[in-house]
């Protein structure tokens, strides 16, 4: 496992063309070693063009790329080291379990009993150890996409492993086992992991740190938990999580935040700005019986169903919100509930960026 | 409903016809014919009972001429596909003005087989071609080509080999145009080289089309005789005749009707029992993986 270093790394497809429209505009990005980062973003973000640009397929028209300080931005693919899974999965469909598993160390003329080692550790972490006679074309999708991810974990110096939306093409029942077996996997081995996915909800539930790629930059990095409590932008907001946050436009009225005329109380203050939007977490706004601080009127305009939960759709000074409550609260008899902002859960939001505390108003 | 179903067989009869006259006609006239004693002197649809069949059964020479198709079509079809692949592997990937070299490659596929044959007659003269001038200029008494059993296998087979290895070419290039990039991106990341990504990646992947390929080209070498008419007109003696050729010179040359029927039912039964036999061996050879599990792999 190696730490990647990507070094105002930028790409574009189009000789000449300008930096605002390159499908990779540069970045300067540090991967860890050994910990497992998302790349997550709508299509058409760049999230591919990065992969391929740490695999080698695509050569960045500027910048260095470097595996643990050497810079390996000129080699080919075969000369990096790196391991890849693919949407589909690829397996050697003429050779079994096992020789699918053991064909990375053939290849690097390991010995004899040192693949048989190295194959049936492998194995038993893939639970394919009971199956390694077989030939591996028998086997169902989500095995071969394991046997995939095999052949990377089986050279024990692989700089990264490369992972590009692998559960596509895998049945929704069996996508959420074979996730939680990628995780435990890569748990124990500890590869540097690259995921690429446009499931928000993959990446969250996969990664260690999550990179949030729009129209070719990284517009946020951070763990899940960061994501989901403090998104940089209204983008990343809507983004990550289901359903997205909710923005509510605000006015200021002298020194204080008012909403519905009302004083509206946020985690921080805020310099005067021509708009400020305030986001809050669906999962954060609560049903409350009597009036407080923070506390609104609202009218509910509909109820949808979310599983374990129940989305209430309620319109607040002619802005709608979701409200996302347990199930067992079951749905409010009267259109009228008052609903209660948590001040520390009300973050402001200007020009679309999160602000940060009023000395520094840099958006960013 | 059964208006549309009435228009549909309207549209559908015209073609029904045509196959009906063209291939159920023939084929059940030819079986009836086979079973008389129909020949120049006695051109009557008359009923001889077996006795074309059991001429068959004693008919060494056709015998030998379905022998010998064993050695024409399965070794020319075998270079071809050889050659094909080779070629076809060549041109695939980058390579300068590929364009041009696919193009080339096709050029004699598009020609006649009996115009080729006359050209290749002309190459292989035992005195006036290029091909003894060449071998004498390295040494070599000439090759008595066209008058010695050996020799003219060897040069029907060549021409055979020339004129069919482009289709091969275009069937494999086509494969390989078709396969998927990851599993040779895969091949590269585990590190193998160029040979082990041909022999485990390269080959099995094309397993399919090179069975259907070998099966096209093998049926279509079954049907050898234009060739052998032409470049050696099945001599010396009945060297180089062909079942397909042979079957020509008893029907037609020397009109018997009745046998040659006999001749050419025995000659379909074969093709069609050995062809079978041969496709689920190259399909075993190949390791043709079956549709459904194919179709996830992809």
């Amino acid at each position: 496992m190696a730490q990647i270093d990507i070094v105002d790394v930028g790409h574009t497809y189009t000789a000449g063309a300008e930096q605002e429209r390159w499908a990779l505009k540069p970045m300067r990005l540090t991967l860890e070693a050994a910990r497992t980062y998302a790349l997550v973003g709508p299509s058409g973000c760049g999230k591919t063009t990065l992969l391929n640009i740490l695999s080698g397929l695509v050569k960045p028209a500027q910048g260095r790329l470097l595996f643990d300080g050497s810079d390996v931005t000129a080699l080919p693919t075969k000369a990096r080291n790196i391991a890849q899974v693919f949407q589909f999965p690829v397996i050697y469909h003429s050779m079994t379990v096992y020789e699918n598993l053991a064909f990375p160390l053939r290849c690097r003329r390991w010995d004899k009993a040192r693949i048989e080692a190295r194959v049936h550790q492998v194995a038993e972490a893939l639970g394919l150890d009971h199956r390694l006679r077989q030939p591996a074309r028998r086997l169902t999708a989500d095995d071969k996409q394991l046997i995939s991810l095999g052949r990377g974990l089986v050279r024990d110096d692989v700089a990264a492993v490369l992972m590009d939306e692998p559960l596509t093409v895998i049945d929704p029942q069996l996508k959420l086992s074979l996730r939680r077996r990628i995780r435990e996997i890569t748990e124990q081995f500890r590869p540097t992991v690259v995921y690429v996915t446009h499931d928000q909800y993959e990446a969250m539930s996969f990664a260690q740190e999550v990179l949030v790629m729009k129209d070719g930059r990284v517009i946020q990095q951070g763990t899940p938990e960061q994501l989901f409590e403090a998104p940089a932008s209204t983008y990343v907001g809507y983004f990550i999580g289901s359903p997205a946050m909710n923005f509510l436009t605000v006015e200021r009225v002298g020194g204080q935040v008012t909403l519905a005329g009302r004083p509206l109380a946020m985690a921080w203050d805020v310099p005067d700005a021509p708009q400020i939007q305030v986001g809050v977490r669906p999962e954060y706004v609560k049903i409350v019986g009597e009036p407080a601080a923070n506390v609104f009127p609202t009218r509910v305009r509909g109820v949808r169903d979310h599983g374990p939960q129940r989305v209430l759709e309620v319109e607040l000074a002619g802005q709608l919100i979701k409200v996302k409550t347990p199930r067992e609260d079951g749905v409010p008899a009267t259109g009228q509930i008052l609903v209660e902002l948590p001040r520390a859960k009300v973050l402001p939001y200007v020009d679309g960026h999160l602000a940060t505390t009023p000395r520094a108003a840099d958006p960013e | 409903m059964d208006g549309l179903r009435r228009h549909k067989s309207m549209f559908l009869l015209p073609g029904l016809l045509t196959l009906l006259l063209i291939i159920v006609f023939p084929l059940l006239f030819t079986i009836r014919v086979s079973f008389s004693g129909w020949n120049v002197s006695n051109p009557e649809m008359d009923f001889v009972g077996g006795a074309n069949y059991v001429k068959v059964l004693q008919d060494s020479r056709f015998w030998a001429a379905n022998l010998r198709l064993v050695l024409l079509a399965g070794g020319t079809v075998l270079i071809q596909y050889l050659i094909g692949f080779g070629l076809a592997l060549l041109v695939w990937r980058n390579v300068r003005a590929r364009r041009l070299w696919r193009v080339l490659f096709l050029v004699p596929m598009m020609t006649t087989p009996v115009v080729m044959a006359a050209v290749w007659q002309m190459i292989f003269h035992e005195s006036l071609g290029p091909v003894n001038d060449m071998l004498a200029k390295l040494g070599i008494a000439p090759v008595h080509w066209f008058t010695e059993a050996g020799p003219a296998l060897a040069a029907l087979m060549t021409v055979e080999i020339w004129q069919w290895t482009p289709f091969m070419f275009l069937l494999m290039l086509a494969g390989l145009l078709s396969l998927p990039k990851e599993p040779f991106l895969a091949a590269a990341i585990d590190g193998a080289g160029a040979w082990r990504t041909f022999w485990k990646v390269t080959f099995p992947l094309m397993a399919p089309v090179s069975v259907s390929a070998i099966i096209i080209r093998l049926i279509e070498a079954s049907k050898l005789s234009d060739t052998v008419y032409v470049l050696t007109s099945g001599g010396p003696g009945s060297a180089t005749e062909s079942p397909g050729y042979y079957l020509y010179l008893r029907g037609l040359k020397e009109q018997q009707t009745g046998y040659a029927g006999s001749l050419s039912l025995t000659y379909l039964v074969l093709m069609v029992i050995t062809l079978t036999i041969v496709a689920a061996l190259l399909a075993r050879a190949f390791k043709v993986p079956r549709q459904s599990s194919k179709a996830k792999e992809q």
